[in-house]
């Protein structure tokens, strides 16, 4: 199986001097469901935002498939965040005004494409994360559960072959958050799509492949594997 | 396909104004008054000037004009025989007829302002209407009154059309002294009312005129026929060009522009201030909207927007408030100008007296099409304008600084 991620050597220092990362190196397989975790303040959403191009390192390299991320080119980045990376955020962030299926299909607009393949692909997205009968309804009229679901509809959309999510269920009672790891889980098998998923939450992390593990902007390990995962492989 | 993109982000765009549809009205509310005071200005302006020249074109000559000598850098241009034929022969002059102009005193020392022209040149660039009587013959005494003159001279002289009179021309001699010499003519027509300086003059033939003294060097002017009043104008400057000026009625409509034009101008400078205000207000709206999105830009740039996106998308709900405060202010505009020509009038003719009735036509504000579409033109760059900062501002923002909402 080939690297969907290579990360060499990665650094990030803020201006104020602080390094939020510092010689960061890992690897992550395509398909893989992984697990970031550490405490605040450890590098993990600086580690997402440089992944997802929202950001820049101050040194070092990330290898998407087989392509090197520049972070010199505006471009290429926007290009990133458009067809290989989707984001979900711990506060949902979808947009008030707009619908529950126009949430979805918002990213397509920037991607050149017509309003009738928009929400055709807005609507498989929607029954994908079991909404597609709440196409119609706004951000306020759903719950949170159902909001972080709409969200990563959104995230796949543009079909991303990474997803980027940065603590998803922090905002959320642990049923629903169960609820929601196991619709990413879903959605990473069924569609082969790398999953990367800041957490804190141990036992959320439990539904991940692999965990890796940040303190102080260092890797402390990249290989914890969870039972999870072993399950996995033993049901492969 | 790429319309139909730009119709998604008008779509977009009215949905977010419509978020905040109190605040966009207000700010709508700003732009249409701004532009309705400019309009309205324009309109009342517009309106003054049309009167005005419609009141000139009603009273006076305007396809005839005078042509003077003149003097450029010391050297003064005098009216030959040539320039004659040159002001003949340009584009859309009909008729030219020279002219001497003297001054004869009647026996009883009524001056008489004298235009003298050769009988058939008079009948081509004139067009005498008669009130009594008929026009002079070639090589003859016979004169012709304008229609004040003839009223004055009756009057107080009691000559009348078809009778002779006495004038004396006042020349002077190598000593300085003047010598009069006596010179009866013959009154043998009056013309009409002209609203122009031939009501007060006397008319005669150009050959006797000539024998009454031998010091003239040239022509006093030319009086030259137009083919229309629109051409008066490029007539005049050809004139200009051979070193001559041209006079007319004509000169009243230039003065009535003009006016009107730096009235129109400095009031209009007091309506800007309101458009300002109004483009103020859309940055204000729009710095206060991108602050709020702050997020909602953060997220909308991390799922694939560009900057240029972005821009687009603040542009877009500024070009729409400008469209909205345009149609508006539009609006606003014609309900003005209706109210002003509708109780304006009255107001004016009751403020000054009947006598002013006939200064305003049936409308004393105008708005044109042409107007209305500057007016939306004029919300839409201000709109655009006062949007510039704020979309900046919003691609400004770091993405990931945005989502934290930090």
């Amino acid at each position: 199986m080939t690297e969907s991620i290579k990360v060499t050597g990665l650094s990030k220092e803020y201006r104020n001097g602080v390094k939020a990362l510092q010689d960061v190196s890992f690897e992550v397989r395509r398909g893989e469901f992984v697990a970031l975790i550490g405490r605040s303040g450890s590098g993990k959403s600086t580690l997402l935002s440089i992944l997802g191009g929202l950001d820049s390192p101050t040194s070092g390299t990330v290898s998407i498939g087989r392509t090197v991320v520049d972070y010199r080119d505006r471009k290429a980045l926007i290009a990133l965040r458009r067809n290989v990376v989707g984001f979900v955020f711990q506060q949902y962030n979808l947009i008030v005004s707009l619908s529950a299926l126009e949430n979805v299909a918002y990213p397509l607009l920037f991607n050149y494409h017509s309003k009738a393949v928009r929400e055709k692909r807005a609507m498989g997205m929607l029954e994908l994360v079991g909404l597609g009968d709440r196409a119609k309804h706004f951000p306020q009229q759903l719950s949170g559960g159902e909001q972080q679901r709409v969200a990563i509809a959104r995230a796949l959309v543009g079909d991303p072959s990474l997803v980027l999510a940065d603590e998803p269920t922090g905002n959320l009672d642990s049923k629903t958050s169960g609820e929601i790891y196991a619709l990413m889980r879903q959605v990473n098998r069924a569609r082969d799509v790398t999953f990367m998923v800041v957490t804190h939450e141990k036992e959320l992390a439990a539904y991940c492949d692999r965990t890796i593990e940040l303190r102080d902007g260092r890797v402390l390990s990249t290989g914890l594997e969870t039972a999870a995962c072993a399950d996995a492989r033993v049901m492969k | 396909m790429i319309v139909g993109r730009y119709v998604d982000y008008l779509g977009l765009s009215a949905r977010q104004l419509f978020t905040k549809r109190l605040r966009v009205l207000l700010t709508v509310l700003g732009i249409a008054i701004g532009v309705a005071a400019v309009i309205g200005i324009v309109a009342i302006g517009d309106g003054i000037r049309e009167q005005a020249i419609q009141a000139i074109e009603a009273q006076s000559d305007l396809s005839l004009v005078e042509v003077h000598p003149d003097t450029q850098d010391g050297i003064t241009q005098l009216i030959t025989d040539a320039r004659v034929d040159d002001i003949r022969s340009m584009d859309h002059v009909l008729a030219a007829a020279p002219a001497i102009r003297d001054n004869y005193a009647t026996k009883k020392q009524t001056y008489l302002d004298v235009v003298a022209m050769n009988g058939p040149d008079f009948e081509q660039v004139l067009k005498p209407q008669y009130l009594h009587g008929e026009g002079m013959s070639p090589g003859t005494n016979e004169v012709v009154f304008g229609h004040d003159l003839r009223d004055t001279l009756q009057r107080v002289e009691g000559i009348r059309i078809g009778e002779g009179f006495d004038i004396v021309v006042r020349d002077y001699n190598e000593s300085g002294y003047p010598v009069d010499t006596g010179h009866r003519l013959n009154a043998t027509g009056s013309l009409t009312v002209r609203n122009d300086q031939f009501d007060r003059l006397l008319i005669m033939d150009l050959a006797t005129a000539m024998t009454f003294r031998d010091d003239e060097a040239g022509y006093s002017s030319v009086f030259v026929r137009v083919d229309s009043a629109d051409n008066v104008f490029g007539v005049a400057e050809q004139v200009k060009s051979l070193g001559l000026t041209a006079t007319g009625a004509f000169e009243q409509i230039k003065a009535v522009n003009n006016f009107m034009d730096m009235v129109v101008m400095i009031f209009t400078l007091f309506a800007v201030f309101a458009l300002l205000v109004g483009g103020l207000m859309i940055m204000t709206t729009m710095i206060t909207s991108v602050f709020e999105r702050t997020r909602e830009i953060g997220i909308t740039m991390a799922i694939g927007a560009s900057e240029g996106d972005v821009v687009r998308l603040v542009m877009y709900e500024c070009l729409l408030i400008g469209v909205m405060g345009g149609i508006l202010g539009d609006l606003f505009g014609l309900g003005f100008a209706t109210v002003v020509n509708t109780f304006g009038k009255p107001y004016v003719v009751a403020s000054l007296g009947d006598q002013f009735a006939g200064i305003f036509g049936e409308q004393i504000a105008v708005v044109s099409p042409g107007l209305m579409l500057i007016g939306l033109a004029i919300a839409v760059v201000f709109s655009l304008g006062a949007g510039i900062y704020p979309a900046v501002k919003a691609t400004r923002l770091n993405p990931v600084d945005a989502i934290r909402g930090t």
